[in-house]
Protein backbone atom coordinates (compact mmCIF):
# COMPACT_ATOMS: atom_id res chain seq x y z
CA UNK A 1 0.00 0.00 0.00
CA UNK A 2 1.80 3.32 -0.70
CA UNK A 3 1.92 6.24 0.92
CA UNK A 4 1.91 8.56 -1.53
CA UNK A 5 -1.49 7.65 -2.76
CA UNK A 6 -2.52 10.64 -4.65
CA UNK A 7 0.33 10.88 -7.41
CA UNK A 8 0.47 7.35 -8.61
CA UNK A 9 -0.09 7.98 -11.96
CA UNK A 10 0.89 11.37 -12.22
CA UNK A 11 3.79 10.56 -14.58
CA UNK A 12 1.83 7.94 -16.60
CA UNK A 13 1.43 8.78 -20.08
CA UNK A 14 -2.33 8.15 -19.97
CA UNK A 15 -3.80 8.68 -16.18
CA UNK A 16 -7.71 8.45 -17.74
CA UNK A 17 -6.58 4.89 -18.34
CA UNK A 18 -9.02 2.62 -16.67
CA UNK A 19 -6.97 -0.51 -16.63
CA UNK A 20 -3.34 1.72 -15.64
CA UNK A 21 -5.54 3.24 -12.48
CA UNK A 22 -6.67 -0.56 -11.69
CA UNK A 23 -3.38 -2.08 -11.67
CA UNK A 24 -2.05 0.45 -8.39
CA UNK A 25 -5.14 -0.54 -6.22
CA UNK A 26 -7.48 1.74 -8.24
CA UNK A 27 -11.25 0.95 -7.12
CA UNK A 28 -10.26 -1.21 -4.40
CA UNK A 29 -11.57 1.26 -1.84
CA UNK A 30 -14.96 1.72 -3.86
CA UNK A 31 -15.44 -1.98 -3.85
CA UNK A 32 -14.41 -1.62 0.35
CA UNK A 33 -16.73 0.92 0.46
CA UNK A 34 -19.54 -0.98 -1.00
CA UNK A 35 -19.70 -3.18 1.63
CA UNK A 36 -19.53 -0.86 4.13
CA UNK A 37 -22.97 1.02 5.36
CA UNK A 38 -23.53 4.67 5.27
CA UNK A 39 -22.68 5.37 8.98
CA UNK A 40 -19.83 3.11 8.96
CA UNK A 41 -18.08 5.50 5.90
CA UNK A 42 -18.48 8.41 7.84
CA UNK A 43 -17.58 7.10 10.98
CA UNK A 44 -13.96 5.66 9.23
CA UNK A 45 -13.83 9.04 7.83
CA UNK A 46 -13.95 10.77 10.90
CA UNK A 47 -11.02 8.51 12.41
CA UNK A 48 -9.32 9.20 9.38
CA UNK A 49 -8.98 13.02 10.83
CA UNK A 50 -9.11 14.06 6.85
CA UNK A 51 -9.82 17.74 6.57
CA UNK A 52 -11.08 19.74 3.79
CA UNK A 53 -8.30 20.28 1.64
CA UNK A 54 -9.40 23.28 -0.41
CA UNK A 55 -8.11 25.86 2.09
CA UNK A 56 -10.26 25.86 5.09
CA UNK A 57 -9.49 22.50 7.12
CA UNK A 58 -13.04 21.84 7.98
CA UNK A 59 -13.31 17.93 9.12
CA UNK A 60 -14.92 15.75 6.14
CA UNK A 61 -16.60 13.60 8.69
CA UNK A 62 -18.39 16.29 10.51
CA UNK A 63 -19.17 17.98 7.28
CA UNK A 64 -20.88 15.10 6.55
CA UNK A 65 -22.16 14.04 9.45
CA UNK A 66 -24.15 17.35 9.36
CA UNK A 67 -25.66 16.57 6.04
CA UNK A 68 -27.91 13.98 8.24
CA UNK A 69 -28.25 10.99 6.54
CA UNK A 70 -32.14 11.22 6.77
CA UNK A 71 -31.69 14.31 4.75
CA UNK A 72 -34.86 14.59 2.20
CA UNK A 73 -34.00 13.50 -1.28
CA UNK A 74 -32.52 14.33 -3.64
CA UNK A 75 -29.85 15.36 -2.01
CA UNK A 76 -26.34 16.47 -3.78
CA UNK A 77 -22.92 15.97 -3.75
CA UNK A 78 -20.49 18.70 -5.79
CA UNK A 79 -16.64 18.32 -6.45
CA UNK A 80 -14.90 21.63 -6.15
CA UNK A 81 -12.27 21.90 -9.05
CA UNK A 82 -12.48 25.87 -9.40
CA UNK A 83 -8.84 26.53 -7.66
CA UNK A 84 -8.21 29.74 -9.15
CA UNK A 85 -6.09 31.20 -5.53
CA UNK A 86 -2.63 32.43 -6.85
CA UNK A 87 -0.09 30.04 -5.72
CA UNK A 88 -2.56 27.12 -5.77
CA UNK A 89 -2.45 24.41 -8.82
CA UNK A 90 -2.37 20.68 -6.64
CA UNK A 91 -6.02 20.54 -8.10
CA UNK A 92 -4.78 20.73 -11.43
CA UNK A 93 -2.22 18.27 -10.46
CA UNK A 94 -5.38 15.85 -9.87
CA UNK A 95 -7.26 16.57 -12.43
CA UNK A 96 -4.66 15.75 -15.38
CA UNK A 97 -2.92 13.44 -13.72
CA UNK A 98 -5.54 11.35 -11.35
CA UNK A 99 -8.97 11.87 -12.93
CA UNK A 100 -9.88 8.06 -12.04
CA UNK A 101 -9.29 8.76 -8.80
CA UNK A 102 -10.87 11.99 -8.29
CA UNK A 103 -13.95 9.59 -9.70
CA UNK A 104 -13.50 6.91 -7.38
CA UNK A 105 -13.36 9.66 -4.60
CA UNK A 106 -16.69 10.73 -5.94
CA UNK A 107 -18.36 7.27 -5.95
CA UNK A 108 -17.26 6.74 -2.48
CA UNK A 109 -18.45 10.22 -1.27
CA UNK A 110 -22.06 9.70 -3.21
CA UNK A 111 -22.31 5.93 -1.41
CA UNK A 112 -21.82 7.17 2.33
CA UNK A 113 -24.02 10.29 1.32
CA UNK A 114 -26.99 8.76 -0.55
CA UNK A 115 -26.17 10.79 -3.52
CA UNK A 116 -27.75 9.63 -6.79
CA UNK A 117 -26.47 13.06 -8.64
CA UNK A 118 -23.12 14.81 -8.03
CA UNK A 119 -21.50 17.60 -10.10
CA UNK A 120 -17.41 17.84 -10.70
CA UNK A 121 -17.21 21.62 -11.26
CA UNK A 122 -14.19 22.31 -13.27
CA UNK A 123 -12.37 25.75 -13.60
CA UNK A 124 -12.97 27.13 -17.18
CA UNK A 125 -9.29 27.73 -17.72
CA UNK A 126 -8.31 23.74 -16.89
CA UNK A 127 -10.59 22.41 -19.82
CA UNK A 128 -7.83 20.47 -21.66
CA UNK A 129 -8.42 18.82 -18.20
CA UNK A 130 -11.90 18.53 -17.95
CA UNK A 131 -11.59 16.58 -21.33
CA UNK A 132 -9.16 13.86 -19.82
CA UNK A 133 -11.39 13.52 -17.12
CA UNK A 134 -14.28 12.72 -19.37
CA UNK A 135 -12.09 10.00 -20.78
CA UNK A 136 -12.00 8.50 -17.10
CA UNK A 137 -15.43 8.78 -16.72
CA UNK A 138 -16.40 7.30 -20.01
CA UNK A 139 -14.29 4.14 -19.49
CA UNK A 140 -15.27 3.73 -15.59
CA UNK A 141 -19.17 4.06 -16.61
CA UNK A 142 -18.67 1.50 -19.50
CA UNK A 143 -17.26 -0.76 -16.63
CA UNK A 144 -20.14 -0.21 -14.42
CA UNK A 145 -18.71 1.35 -11.82
CA UNK A 146 -20.96 4.35 -11.40
CA UNK A 147 -23.69 1.67 -10.87
CA UNK A 148 -23.81 2.12 -6.81
CA UNK A 149 -26.06 -0.27 -4.28
CA UNK A 150 -28.62 2.73 -4.28
CA UNK A 151 -28.97 3.02 -8.05
CA UNK A 152 -26.37 4.52 -10.81
CA UNK A 153 -24.86 7.85 -9.66
CA UNK A 154 -25.56 10.64 -12.53
CA UNK A 155 -22.38 12.31 -12.58
CA UNK A 156 -21.99 15.66 -14.58
CA UNK A 157 -19.50 18.08 -15.19
CA UNK A 158 -19.88 21.73 -15.13
CA UNK A 159 -16.92 23.15 -17.40
CA UNK A 160 -16.97 27.12 -15.42
CA UNK A 161 -15.83 30.03 -16.98
CA UNK A 162 -13.58 31.66 -14.59
CA UNK A 163 -13.59 33.89 -11.48
CA UNK A 164 -12.32 33.20 -7.81
CA UNK A 165 -15.25 33.78 -6.24
CA UNK A 166 -17.13 30.08 -7.93
CA UNK A 167 -14.81 28.06 -5.16
CA UNK A 168 -16.91 29.42 -2.52
CA UNK A 169 -18.98 26.97 -1.48
CA UNK A 170 -22.42 28.48 -1.84
CA UNK A 171 -21.38 30.82 -4.91
CA UNK A 172 -20.91 27.57 -6.82
CA UNK A 173 -24.29 26.50 -6.44
CA UNK A 174 -25.26 29.57 -8.16
CA UNK A 175 -22.69 29.07 -10.56
CA UNK A 176 -24.33 25.60 -11.38
CA UNK A 177 -27.73 26.66 -11.28
CA UNK A 178 -26.45 29.08 -13.78
CA UNK A 179 -27.01 32.35 -11.62
CA UNK A 180 -24.68 35.00 -11.23
CA UNK A 181 -22.19 33.48 -8.62
CA UNK A 182 -22.46 35.61 -5.66
CA UNK A 183 -22.35 33.91 -2.36
CA UNK A 184 -25.53 33.00 -0.52
CA UNK A 185 -26.54 34.41 3.07
CA UNK A 186 -26.23 31.52 5.35
CA UNK A 187 -28.24 29.99 7.57
CA UNK A 188 -29.59 28.05 5.72
CA UNK A 189 -26.42 26.30 5.49
CA UNK A 190 -26.02 24.41 2.21
CA UNK A 191 -26.36 20.99 4.34
CA UNK A 192 -29.99 21.71 4.56
CA UNK A 193 -30.60 24.02 1.67
CA UNK A 194 -28.04 23.93 -1.08
CA UNK A 195 -28.19 23.02 -4.89
CA UNK A 196 -31.52 23.83 -6.17
CA UNK A 197 -32.41 24.35 -2.54
CA UNK A 198 -32.29 20.71 -1.40
CA UNK A 199 -29.27 19.15 0.96
CA UNK A 200 -25.63 19.28 -0.54
CA UNK A 201 -22.18 18.68 0.45
CA UNK A 202 -19.32 20.49 -1.53
CA UNK A 203 -16.22 18.86 -1.31
CA UNK A 204 -12.62 19.75 -2.49
CA UNK A 205 -11.15 17.28 -5.27
CA UNK A 206 -8.38 16.51 -3.41
CA UNK A 207 -10.24 15.60 -0.27
CA UNK A 208 -12.35 13.31 -2.08
CA UNK A 209 -9.27 12.39 -3.82
CA UNK A 210 -7.79 10.97 -0.54
CA UNK A 211 -10.95 8.90 0.18
CA UNK A 212 -9.57 5.48 -1.82
CA UNK A 213 -6.68 5.71 0.07
CA UNK A 214 -8.35 6.33 3.61
CA UNK A 215 -10.50 2.81 2.33
CA UNK A 216 -7.91 0.65 1.08
CA UNK A 217 -4.98 1.45 3.93
CA UNK A 218 -7.89 1.82 7.37
CA UNK A 219 -7.96 5.14 9.23
CA UNK A 220 -5.33 3.87 11.23
CA UNK A 221 -2.52 3.44 8.68
CA UNK A 222 -3.68 6.31 6.78
CA UNK A 223 -2.99 8.51 10.01
CA UNK A 224 0.18 6.95 10.22
CA UNK A 225 1.62 8.07 6.90
CA UNK A 226 1.57 11.54 8.14
CA UNK A 227 4.29 12.87 10.48
CA UNK A 228 5.20 15.95 13.11
CA UNK A 229 1.35 15.46 14.28
CA UNK A 230 -0.14 15.69 11.14
CA UNK A 231 -2.38 13.08 9.32
CA UNK A 232 -2.25 11.41 5.90
CA UNK A 233 -0.65 12.07 2.79
CA UNK A 234 -0.80 15.96 1.34
CA UNK A 235 -0.70 17.44 -2.19
CA UNK A 236 2.20 20.19 -1.45
CA UNK A 237 3.16 22.93 -4.12
CA UNK A 238 5.59 25.50 -4.25
CA UNK A 239 5.86 28.45 -6.83
CA UNK A 240 7.42 31.87 -7.35
CA UNK A 241 11.73 32.39 -7.33
CA UNK A 242 12.83 28.84 -6.27
CA UNK A 243 14.80 26.29 -8.18
CA UNK A 244 12.18 23.48 -8.57
CA UNK A 245 8.97 24.59 -8.64
CA UNK A 246 6.00 21.72 -8.68
CA UNK A 247 3.76 20.04 -7.05
CA UNK A 248 4.84 17.24 -4.68
CA UNK A 249 3.31 14.96 -2.66
CA UNK A 250 4.50 14.26 1.06
CA UNK A 251 3.63 13.08 4.52
CA UNK A 252 0.87 16.20 5.84
CA UNK A 253 3.37 17.57 8.83
CA UNK A 254 6.68 17.90 6.35
CA UNK A 255 8.17 20.94 7.36
CA UNK A 256 8.05 24.22 5.50
CA UNK A 257 11.72 24.15 5.09
CA UNK A 258 11.86 20.83 3.45
CA UNK A 259 9.30 21.71 1.33
CA UNK A 260 11.11 24.90 -0.01
CA UNK A 261 14.74 23.63 -0.30
CA UNK A 262 14.44 19.95 -0.35
CA UNK A 263 11.59 19.50 -2.87
CA UNK A 264 11.36 23.25 -4.41
CA UNK A 265 15.12 23.19 -4.79
CA UNK A 266 15.44 26.41 -2.57
CA UNK A 267 16.23 29.65 -3.97
CA UNK A 268 17.73 31.07 -7.23
CA UNK A 269 21.48 31.01 -7.05
CA UNK A 270 22.72 33.89 -5.04
CA UNK A 271 19.11 34.75 -3.47
CA UNK A 272 17.69 34.22 -0.19
CA UNK A 273 13.96 33.43 0.79
CA UNK A 274 12.71 35.92 2.92
CA UNK A 275 9.02 35.04 3.46
CA UNK A 276 6.67 32.79 2.21
CA UNK A 277 3.04 32.22 1.74
CA UNK A 278 2.57 29.08 2.56
CA UNK A 279 -1.21 27.95 1.62
CA UNK A 280 -1.87 30.09 -0.98
CA UNK A 281 -2.65 34.13 -1.39
CA UNK A 282 -5.03 34.06 1.08
CA UNK A 283 -2.43 33.09 4.10
CA UNK A 284 -0.21 35.10 6.28
CA UNK A 285 3.24 35.21 5.26
CA UNK A 286 6.03 33.04 7.30
CA UNK A 287 8.84 34.05 8.23
CA UNK A 288 12.60 32.18 7.82
CA UNK A 289 12.30 31.71 11.30
CA UNK A 290 9.46 29.09 11.37
CA UNK A 291 10.31 27.36 8.27
CA UNK A 292 10.91 24.16 10.32
CA UNK A 293 6.90 24.50 11.34
CA UNK A 294 5.55 21.35 10.32
CA UNK A 295 2.90 21.85 7.57
CA UNK A 296 -0.44 21.10 8.37
CA UNK A 297 -3.43 22.86 10.21
CA UNK A 298 -2.76 22.86 13.62
CA UNK A 299 0.78 23.69 13.57
CA UNK A 300 0.47 26.54 11.20
CA UNK A 301 -2.60 28.19 12.87
CA UNK A 302 -0.05 28.42 15.94
CA UNK A 303 2.71 30.35 14.41
CA UNK A 304 -0.24 32.31 13.08
CA UNK A 305 -0.46 31.56 9.48
CA UNK A 306 -2.88 28.72 7.60
CA UNK A 307 -1.61 25.59 5.54
CA UNK A 308 -4.73 26.79 3.09
CA UNK A 309 -4.19 24.84 0.21
CA UNK A 310 -0.95 23.81 0.67
CA UNK A 311 0.31 25.96 -1.92
CA UNK A 312 3.76 27.69 -0.76
CA UNK A 313 4.16 31.29 -2.61
CA UNK A 314 8.17 32.88 -2.20
CA UNK A 315 8.65 36.12 -1.41
CA UNK A 316 13.41 36.25 -2.30
CA UNK A 317 15.49 39.04 -1.51
CA UNK A 318 15.49 40.28 -5.10
CA UNK A 319 11.85 41.24 -5.34
CA UNK A 320 9.99 44.39 -3.62
CA UNK A 321 7.79 42.77 -0.83
CA UNK A 322 5.66 46.27 -1.53
CA UNK A 323 5.14 44.98 -4.98
CA UNK A 324 4.62 41.61 -4.18
CA UNK A 325 1.61 43.22 -1.78
CA UNK A 326 0.09 44.73 -4.81
CA UNK A 327 0.51 41.41 -7.21
CA UNK A 328 -1.52 39.86 -3.92
CA UNK A 329 -3.93 42.47 -3.91
CA UNK A 330 -4.28 42.97 -7.73
CA UNK A 331 -5.86 39.95 -7.40
CA UNK A 332 -8.40 39.96 -4.81
CA UNK A 333 -9.62 43.29 -6.62
CA UNK A 334 -10.54 42.31 -9.49
CA UNK A 335 -11.74 38.80 -8.35
CA UNK A 336 -14.20 40.82 -5.93
CA UNK A 337 -17.61 39.33 -7.27
CA UNK A 338 -19.08 42.83 -6.35
CA UNK A 339 -21.99 41.88 -4.62
CA UNK A 340 -20.85 43.49 -0.89
CA UNK A 341 -19.68 46.98 -0.80
CA UNK A 342 -16.56 46.62 1.67
CA UNK A 343 -15.25 43.97 -0.95
CA UNK A 344 -15.84 46.01 -3.73
CA UNK A 345 -14.78 49.27 -2.62
CA UNK A 346 -12.27 48.79 -0.07
CA UNK A 347 -9.95 46.47 -2.13
CA UNK A 348 -9.78 48.46 -5.20
CA UNK A 349 -9.03 51.52 -2.84
CA UNK A 350 -6.32 49.56 -1.25
CA UNK A 351 -4.61 48.45 -4.34
CA UNK A 352 -4.80 52.67 -5.37
CA UNK A 353 -2.62 53.33 -2.10
CA UNK A 354 -0.26 50.48 -2.39
CA UNK A 355 0.20 51.89 -5.76
CA UNK A 356 0.29 55.44 -4.64
CA UNK A 357 3.44 54.30 -2.57
CA UNK A 358 4.90 52.01 -5.06
CA UNK A 359 5.01 55.63 -7.37
CA UNK A 360 7.15 57.49 -4.87
CA UNK A 361 3.37 59.67 -4.24
CA UNK A 362 2.73 58.33 -1.29
CA UNK A 363 2.39 60.10 2.31
CA UNK A 364 3.12 58.10 5.71
CA UNK A 365 -0.51 58.54 6.80
CA UNK A 366 -1.22 55.58 3.78
CA UNK A 367 0.32 53.13 5.68
CA UNK A 368 -1.74 53.61 9.19
CA UNK A 369 -4.96 54.19 6.62
CA UNK A 370 -4.47 50.73 4.64
CA UNK A 371 -4.00 48.61 7.82
CA UNK A 372 -7.03 50.88 9.45
CA UNK A 373 -8.99 49.93 6.20
CA UNK A 374 -7.70 46.83 5.72
CA UNK A 375 -9.00 46.02 9.53
CA UNK A 376 -12.48 47.41 9.02
CA UNK A 377 -13.23 45.34 5.40
CA UNK A 378 -12.39 41.88 6.20
CA UNK A 379 -15.35 41.37 9.30
CA UNK A 380 -17.94 43.95 7.36
CA UNK A 381 -18.15 41.58 4.11
CA UNK A 382 -20.35 39.03 3.01
CA UNK A 383 -17.72 36.03 2.29
CA UNK A 384 -14.16 34.55 3.59
CA UNK A 385 -12.88 36.38 -0.09
CA UNK A 386 -12.44 39.64 1.52
CA UNK A 387 -10.51 38.60 4.85
CA UNK A 388 -8.72 36.08 2.74
CA UNK A 389 -7.22 39.10 0.95
CA UNK A 390 -6.35 41.16 3.64
CA UNK A 391 -4.03 38.26 5.64
CA UNK A 392 -1.21 38.75 3.63
CA UNK A 393 -1.59 42.37 3.13
CA UNK A 394 -1.97 42.86 6.22
CA UNK A 395 1.13 40.65 7.96
CA UNK A 396 2.76 42.22 4.93
CA UNK A 397 2.39 45.71 6.15
CA UNK A 398 3.80 44.67 9.41
CA UNK A 399 6.51 43.00 8.17
CA UNK A 400 7.70 45.06 5.79
CA UNK A 401 6.85 48.33 7.33
CA UNK A 402 10.37 49.89 7.37
CA UNK A 403 10.63 49.06 3.57
CA UNK A 404 7.21 50.22 2.30
CA UNK A 405 7.66 53.49 4.75
CA UNK A 406 11.36 53.82 2.41
CA UNK A 407 9.36 54.30 -0.97
CA UNK A 408 7.52 57.21 1.01
CA UNK A 409 10.90 58.68 2.49
CA UNK A 410 13.34 57.81 -0.69
CA UNK A 411 9.90 59.17 -3.43
CA UNK A 412 10.65 56.22 -5.49
CA UNK A 413 10.94 52.34 -4.86
CA UNK A 414 14.05 50.96 -3.17
CA UNK A 415 14.56 48.25 -5.85
CA UNK A 416 14.97 50.35 -8.35
CA UNK A 417 13.97 47.86 -11.73
CA UNK A 418 15.40 44.79 -9.97
CA UNK A 419 11.80 43.60 -9.97
CA UNK A 420 11.57 40.04 -11.05
CA UNK B 1 -31.92 42.11 -35.20
CA UNK B 2 -33.35 38.27 -36.22
CA UNK B 3 -35.72 36.81 -33.67
CA UNK B 4 -34.35 33.67 -31.66
CA UNK B 5 -35.54 31.13 -33.58
CA UNK B 6 -34.40 32.44 -36.69
CA UNK B 7 -31.00 32.41 -35.55
CA UNK B 8 -30.86 29.30 -34.05
CA UNK B 9 -32.30 27.88 -37.54
CA UNK B 10 -29.73 29.31 -39.06
CA UNK B 11 -26.72 27.54 -36.87
CA UNK B 12 -24.98 24.68 -38.64
CA UNK B 13 -26.30 21.31 -37.73
CA UNK B 14 -24.08 20.33 -35.39
CA UNK B 15 -24.03 22.94 -33.40
CA UNK B 16 -27.63 23.48 -32.99
CA UNK B 17 -27.29 19.42 -32.11
CA UNK B 18 -24.80 19.57 -29.26
CA UNK B 19 -27.09 23.22 -28.09
CA UNK B 20 -30.10 20.28 -27.58
CA UNK B 21 -27.74 17.98 -26.09
CA UNK B 22 -26.75 20.53 -23.62
CA UNK B 23 -30.20 21.47 -22.65
CA UNK B 24 -31.39 17.88 -22.69
CA UNK B 25 -28.79 17.34 -19.79
CA UNK B 26 -29.94 20.44 -17.95
CA UNK B 27 -33.59 18.30 -17.66
CA UNK B 28 -35.75 20.52 -15.36
CA UNK B 29 -33.37 23.37 -15.06
CA UNK B 30 -32.78 24.66 -18.61
CA UNK B 31 -31.24 28.05 -16.95
CA UNK B 32 -28.61 25.81 -15.37
CA UNK B 33 -27.23 25.28 -19.26
CA UNK B 34 -26.59 28.78 -19.79
CA UNK B 35 -22.79 28.37 -19.39
CA UNK B 36 -22.18 25.39 -21.11
CA UNK B 37 -24.94 27.73 -24.43
CA UNK B 38 -22.72 30.26 -24.13
CA UNK B 39 -19.07 28.54 -24.32
CA UNK B 40 -20.88 26.43 -27.46
CA UNK B 41 -21.65 29.55 -29.20
CA UNK B 42 -17.97 31.06 -28.65
CA UNK B 43 -16.47 28.02 -29.50
CA UNK B 44 -18.09 28.28 -33.08
CA UNK B 45 -18.37 32.24 -33.74
CA UNK B 46 -15.03 33.41 -30.97
CA UNK B 47 -17.86 36.05 -29.36
CA UNK B 48 -20.70 36.69 -28.16
CA UNK B 49 -22.91 38.94 -29.89
CA UNK B 50 -26.28 40.61 -29.38
CA UNK B 51 -28.54 37.89 -31.64
CA UNK B 52 -26.30 34.59 -29.47
CA UNK B 53 -26.74 36.56 -26.51
CA UNK B 54 -30.60 36.67 -26.91
CA UNK B 55 -30.50 33.21 -28.20
CA UNK B 56 -28.94 31.70 -25.11
CA UNK B 57 -31.66 33.67 -23.27
CA UNK B 58 -34.52 31.99 -25.24
CA UNK B 59 -33.17 28.10 -25.16
CA UNK B 60 -32.88 28.49 -21.38
CA UNK B 61 -35.89 30.37 -20.64
CA UNK B 62 -34.77 33.51 -18.82
CA UNK B 63 -34.04 37.16 -19.74
CA UNK B 64 -31.24 38.44 -21.50
CA UNK B 65 -30.33 40.22 -18.99
CA UNK B 66 -29.59 37.93 -16.54
CA UNK B 67 -27.54 36.24 -20.02
CA UNK B 68 -25.93 39.65 -19.92
CA UNK B 69 -24.98 39.28 -16.33
CA UNK B 70 -23.17 36.21 -16.64
CA UNK B 71 -21.46 37.20 -19.52
CA UNK B 72 -19.99 40.44 -18.39
CA UNK B 73 -18.78 38.77 -15.06
CA UNK B 74 -17.14 35.64 -16.90
CA UNK B 75 -13.78 36.53 -17.86
CA UNK B 76 -13.97 33.45 -20.31
CA UNK B 77 -17.01 35.31 -22.40
CA UNK B 78 -16.55 37.62 -24.58
CA UNK B 79 -18.94 40.23 -25.69
CA UNK B 80 -16.73 42.07 -28.59
CA UNK B 81 -15.34 40.86 -31.60
CA UNK B 82 -12.20 39.68 -30.29
CA UNK B 83 -9.92 38.97 -33.27
CA UNK B 84 -9.14 35.28 -34.73
CA UNK B 85 -6.82 34.76 -31.79
CA UNK B 86 -7.28 35.14 -28.08
CA UNK B 87 -3.85 35.17 -25.95
CA UNK B 88 -4.61 35.31 -22.33
CA UNK B 89 -1.40 36.06 -20.21
CA UNK B 90 -1.70 35.34 -16.51
CA UNK B 91 -0.73 38.59 -14.07
CA UNK B 92 -1.18 36.89 -11.05
CA UNK B 93 1.31 36.72 -8.36
CA UNK B 94 3.87 34.05 -9.52
CA UNK B 95 3.83 34.79 -12.87
CA UNK B 96 4.10 38.95 -11.94
CA UNK B 97 7.16 37.43 -10.05
CA UNK B 98 8.31 35.91 -13.27
CA UNK B 99 8.29 39.20 -15.54
CA UNK B 100 4.26 39.07 -16.99
CA UNK B 101 3.87 42.86 -16.94
CA UNK B 102 7.06 42.96 -19.28
CA UNK B 103 5.29 40.36 -21.66
CA UNK B 104 1.89 42.36 -21.47
CA UNK B 105 3.96 45.57 -22.41
CA UNK B 106 5.67 43.78 -24.96
CA UNK B 107 2.58 42.23 -26.59
CA UNK B 108 0.77 45.79 -26.32
CA UNK B 109 4.10 47.26 -28.43
CA UNK B 110 3.57 44.60 -31.05
CA UNK B 111 -0.13 44.05 -31.06
CA UNK B 112 -0.41 47.93 -31.52
CA UNK B 113 -3.40 47.89 -29.03
CA UNK B 114 -3.87 47.72 -25.22
CA UNK B 115 -4.83 44.67 -24.16
CA UNK B 116 -8.25 44.21 -23.80
CA UNK B 117 -8.56 45.06 -27.06
CA UNK B 118 -8.43 43.72 -30.70
CA UNK B 119 -6.40 44.79 -33.44
CA UNK B 120 -8.63 43.35 -35.75
CA UNK B 121 -6.67 39.99 -36.12
CA UNK B 122 -6.11 38.90 -31.89
CA UNK B 123 -6.82 40.24 -28.49
CA UNK B 124 -3.88 39.69 -26.02
CA UNK B 125 -5.77 39.49 -22.33
CA UNK B 126 -4.21 39.91 -18.85
CA UNK B 127 -5.90 36.85 -17.05
CA UNK B 128 -5.67 36.06 -13.53
CA UNK B 129 -3.98 33.00 -11.99
CA UNK B 130 -3.97 30.33 -14.84
CA UNK B 131 -2.89 27.84 -12.08
CA UNK B 132 0.20 27.21 -13.52
CA UNK B 133 2.33 29.09 -11.24
CA UNK B 134 4.43 26.40 -11.43
CA UNK B 135 5.39 26.94 -14.83
CA UNK B 136 5.53 30.84 -14.82
CA UNK B 137 4.69 33.23 -16.71
CA UNK B 138 2.02 31.56 -18.09
CA UNK B 139 -0.18 31.88 -21.04
CA UNK B 140 -3.86 30.48 -22.74
CA UNK B 141 -3.96 30.62 -26.13
CA UNK B 142 -7.81 30.52 -27.55
CA UNK B 143 -9.22 29.29 -24.16
CA UNK B 144 -7.29 26.02 -24.52
CA UNK B 145 -3.83 25.44 -25.58
CA UNK B 146 -1.10 26.45 -22.45
CA UNK B 147 2.13 27.72 -23.26
CA UNK B 148 4.02 27.96 -20.03
CA UNK B 149 6.82 29.19 -19.69
CA UNK B 150 5.80 32.17 -22.04
CA UNK B 151 9.26 33.51 -23.24
CA UNK B 152 9.49 37.03 -24.65
CA UNK B 153 10.82 35.16 -27.95
CA UNK B 154 7.97 32.89 -28.25
CA UNK B 155 5.70 36.06 -27.54
CA UNK B 156 7.04 37.29 -30.85
CA UNK B 157 6.74 34.29 -32.88
CA UNK B 158 3.38 33.60 -31.75
CA UNK B 159 2.12 37.75 -33.03
CA UNK B 160 4.15 37.12 -35.87
CA UNK B 161 2.28 33.63 -37.08
CA UNK B 162 -0.77 35.53 -36.04
CA UNK B 163 -0.15 38.61 -38.54
CA UNK B 164 1.00 36.34 -41.20
CA UNK B 165 -2.20 34.67 -41.02
CA UNK B 166 -3.74 35.18 -44.84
Amino acid sequence: MSERPLSLLFAHPDPADLAAYRAVGGYQGLQKALTMTAEELIALVEQSGLRGCGGAGFPTGVKWRLRGLDAPEPRYLVCNLDETEPGSFKDRALLFGAPQQILEGMLIAAHALGVREATLFVRGEYAAGAEIFARALQAAEAAGLLDLPAGPLRLDMHLSLGRYICGEDSAILNAIEGRRPNPRKKPPHIAQKGLWQQPTTVNNAETLAQLPGILRAGSETYRSWGVAGGVGSKLYSVCGPVQRPGVFELPMGTSLREILYVHGGGPLPGRQIRAVLPGGASTPFVLPKDFDTPMHFDAMAKIGSRLGTGGCIVLDDRHCPLDFLIATTRFYARESCGFCTPCREGLPFLLWLLEKIEAGEGEMRDLDNIETLGKEIAPNSFCALAPGALMPLLSGMVIFRDEIAAHVEQGRCPYGDRHG
Amino acid sequence: MSSPTSIAESLPEPLQARLQEALRQAGAHPEAAVCELLRLLQAAYGWIDDARLHLVASLCGISPVRVEELCTFYPLVLRQDPGRHVLRICDSVACHLAGARKLLAQAEAQSGVPPGESNGRYSILPHVCLGLCDRAPAALVDGHTVVAPLSAEALAAQLDAWEAEP
